[in-house]
């Protein structure tokens, strides 16, 4: 089974070779969780995607810089130290070797999940897909360069490959490793558990998962022209990056408030969003256009969306839902807002469950958010965070701490007394 | 509503590249808009469509590009149909580029019936009324099984009662039949003959056999479709393939067209200079900005629309094509309405999301 070394760089070679040399000791001594060798080349690695230059060319990577900041990696490390209790000690140790299966085309999720696992001293090899885009290709040369300046245990514990579809290469990576991640949707997920793990290994998945967006009529028309329009930015930046394709995109928007509230703010939003997407300029991908006109022809065609509307060159398509609860989860393209008004954000609760990932919100006052969240009762939305947020990764993601998910625990001394 | 009794008989005269664009707005225009309201009386998920977009009811649109258009793939995602299931006569498919995604159109008896005559008056304006003798540059095998309504099988049946005494270039297995094809020309190569197949195929077995084995195709008349994309490998755009045919086998009489399954029956058909291709008087091409969707002038690309008054069973008279093309002129050619190339496919959107990382690689896999 041959595969691509994309990062350290190499010429094509045999799967077995990389896993056995994974298997070696390490230079310098085995990783620790916070191992320095491994936090030095993270922050310098990070550095390099915070250069202006870069960052106005993949605006989507400067987040994953500042998310690699010494200060921020250090206070991850912090936060799953685990005190002393009454003489006893639980040590935390890396899981061992992580097998990453990332999405295919969300250039920089996988690089934030692969950072912890290294942070946390685990060896990883990550799967970077053929169909990788621009932001993943420059994500994989900065790590390369990187690694030039890091420590040899690096580059012997760290491999970022690619192989075409080929189950008996997943089936060997799954066999050795102690913790597959896979990333994607539920047919991803499918494919990938055919292939066994280890008995003491185990998965940890994120499967297809849809986000939404919700705006207080109040609070909009409250709000500011100027506030209004930070707002739309920041619905522009969830939304437009990733092609609104990540889990974290809202895939619709409801309003809440009277109907005459909502359809002010409605309006309102929209036309500030529509001037956006014209002062920016950037045409829609021909493709692109037609897909979103597809999915939305659709939508209307089986009766979901009663209304199309298609503004500025197609860059932004607001579908009206026959029915607010009946909105379509799947990806209809970058731009794309099925939109509804609701009278209260608790109406939103029935539709919600263990798919519905995150919430961006706008304008409510923070109980209200928290008596929603009663409301839906853990059923689904692991996460409910301001406008500009949803793609603003967080070591806490799908209700997963990844951090502790990527280490495993070692009892010395006297165990702590379980009660009997 | 009433409609023409019998639209085959009312879009197809006797020579069907005879209108110019202003009779195609002036008589072709009514049709379609006719047949905008039939099929919103009759297909309600389209209804719901054009009434979502606000498209006023009865008023359809003033000239032919006013019309509204489907997207071609939607009928790979919903069953769209303008007849009752009960009197679906045929269903066909397309076969999409990735297995799962298939056509359906669905045919009544009228439409299979409309279907087959336009798509002979059009042929014939190339072929002339006689049934010739018919060289098939494919294998018998891909007519085997009719049930099996495949893009190509379909299309070779669609071809065959054009002609008589088929002879297929390849053999069951796929290969080339170089003795087939010399019986052939010792039978019939004296005098008129039909040449069909798909057009990597032409070239790849035709061409190269007959180029290889000195055969005289002088006398052929080839028509061929499928699209350049498994050429340009090859580097054999139209310009080589028609100068290379003409210089190593005496073959000139070549057109080229385009079609699809979602408008049966329509075929846009190169003319015989070669320079282009040209619309049916029953069928118009309409070439859209893919950002505004406003007509493009002539000379520019964009995404090609093709629009036909024989979709009468399914909506399917107006449909935006994933295909790029320009028109090069209108009413100057050797017929006349607008004369077009296809210049290629639209890439297809990629779902860049957290979706389909492992899966998407087994949906590669050649349908």
């Amino acid at each position: 089974m041959m595969i691509r070394q994309r990062c350290p760089a190499g010429p094509d070679r045999e799967l077995d070779g990389l896993l056995d040399e994974l298997a070696a000791d390490v230079p310098g001594g085995p990783l620790a969780v916070g191992d320095p060798r491994i936090a030095d080349f993270l922050v310098g690695f990070g550095r390099t995607l915070l250069e202006p230059a870069l960052v106005r060319r993949h605006p989507e990577l400067a987040p994953l810089g500042f998310f690699l900041r010494r200060a921020e990696l250090d206070a991850q490390l912090a936060r799953i130290a685990e005190p002393d209790v009454a003489g006893a000690r639980l040590m935390r140790f890396p899981r061992g070797l992580v097998f990453h299966i990332p999405p295919a085309n969300v250039d920089t999720i996988f690089v934030y999940a692969w950072a912890l696992a290294a942070l946390t001293g685990n060896r990883n090899v990550v799967r970077v897909s053929p169909r990788s885009g621009a932001a993943a290709e420059l994500v994989l040369d900065r790590l390369g360069a990187a690694l030039a300046d890091a420590h040899p245990a690096v580059a012997a514990t760290q491999k970022m490959i690619t192989y075409d579809r080929d189950d008996r290469a997943t089936a060997a990576l799954s066999a050795r490793c102690d913790l597959r991640v896979v990333w994607g949707g539920d047919h991803s997920v499918d494919a990938v558990r055919r292939a066994p793990l280890a008995p003491a290994a185990r998965d940890l998945t994120f499967p297809d998962r849809a986000s939404y967006a919700v705006v207080s009529a109040e609070g909009w028309l409250r709000a500011a022209p100027d506030e209004r329009d930070r707002a739309v930015a920041d619905l522009y930046n969830d939304s437009y990056w990733f092609d609104q394709a990540a889990c974290a995109s809202p895939r619709a928007l409801y309003v809440v408030g009277t109907d005459a509230d909502a359809a002010e703010t409605r309006a309102d939003l929209f036309a500030r969003l529509e001037a956006l997407l014209a002062a920016r300029g950037e045409p829609l991908d021909p493709a692109m256009a037609v897909h979103k006109r597809v999915a939305a022809y659709g939508e209307a065609a089986v009766g979901r969306a009663a209304r199309l509307d298609f503004r500025a060159g197609d860059t932004l398509a607001v579908l009206d839902l026959a029915d607010p609860l009946d909105t379509p989860r799947g990806w209809l393209g970058a731009g794309a807002f099925p939109a509804a008004t609701l009278a209260s954000l608790a109406d939103l609760a029935p539709m919600l469950g263990r798919r519905d990932q995150t919430l961006t919100h706008f304008g409510f006052a923070a109980d209200e958010l928290a008596a929603f969240a009663t409301a839906v009762a853990g059923r689904g939305i692991d996460r409910i965070v301001p406008f500009g947020s949803a793609l603003s990764f967080a070591p806490v993601w799908d209700g997963y701490d990844l951090p502790r998910e990527f280490t495993r625990l070692t009892t010395v001394g006297r165990p702590a007394q379980a009660r009997r | 509503m009433t409609i023409a009794a019998d639209p085959g008989a009312s879009a197809v005269r006797d020579f069907v590249f005879a209108r110019t664009q202003d009779d195609r707005e002036r008589h072709l225009l009514p049709e379609l808009r006719r047949l905008t309201e039939h099929h919103r009386a009759n297909c309600a998920p389209y209804d719901r469509v054009l009434r979502a977009l606000g498209v006023p009811a009865g008023d359809p649109g003033a000239r032919i590009a006013d019309l509204p258009w489907l997207p071609v793939r939607l009928f790979k995602h919903h069953d769209l149909a303008s007849v009752p299931a009960d009197a679906v006569f045929k269903t066909l498919t397309s076969s999409g580029t990735t297995g799962a995604e298939v056509s359906r159109i669905h045919l009544d008896r009228q439409a299979a019936a409309d279907q087959t005559r336009a798509l002979s008056r059009t042929l014939q304006a190339v072929l002339g009324g006689r049934r010739l003798p018919m060289l098939m540059v494919d294998t018998p095998s891909v007519v085997k099984d009719r049930r099996s309504f495949s893009a190509r099988g379909a299309g070779v049946l669609g071809m065959a009662g054009f002609g008589r005494d088929h002879t297929y270039v390849l053999d069951a297995d796929g290969r080339p039949d170089p003795d087939a094809v010399a019986r052939f020309l010792t039978a019939h190569g004296n005098a008129p003959f039909l040449v069909f197949g798909f057009t990597f195929m032409v070239w790849q077995y035709l061409y190269e056999v007959a180029a290889r084995h000195r055969f005289d195709l002088s006398q052929g008349i080839l028509v061929h479709s499928g699209g350049w994309k498994k050429l340009a490998d090859r580097a054999v755009d139209n310009a080589t393939f028609r100068a290379r045919f003409a210089a190593d086998t005496g073959l000139t009489r070549i057109h080229n067209y385009y079609g699809m399954v979602e408008q049966i029956g329509t075929v846009f058909v190169e003319g015989p200079d070669g320079d282009a291709l040209y619309c049916p008087d029953f069928a118009d091409v309409v070439v859209r900005d893919p950002v505004t969707w406003a007509e493009q002038p002539v000379g520019v690309p964009g995404v090609i629309e093709v629009v036909s008054a024989l979709p009468r069973s399914y909506p399917g008279h107006v449909l935006l094509t994933e295909d790029l093309g320009v028109v090069h002129g209108v009413d100057d050619g050797h017929w006349p309405g607008k004369r077009f190339s296809v210049l290629g496919r639209l890439p297809r959107a990629e779902a860049r999301g957290c979706s389909d990382t492992y899966a998407e690689s087994q949906g590669d896999k050649p349908a």
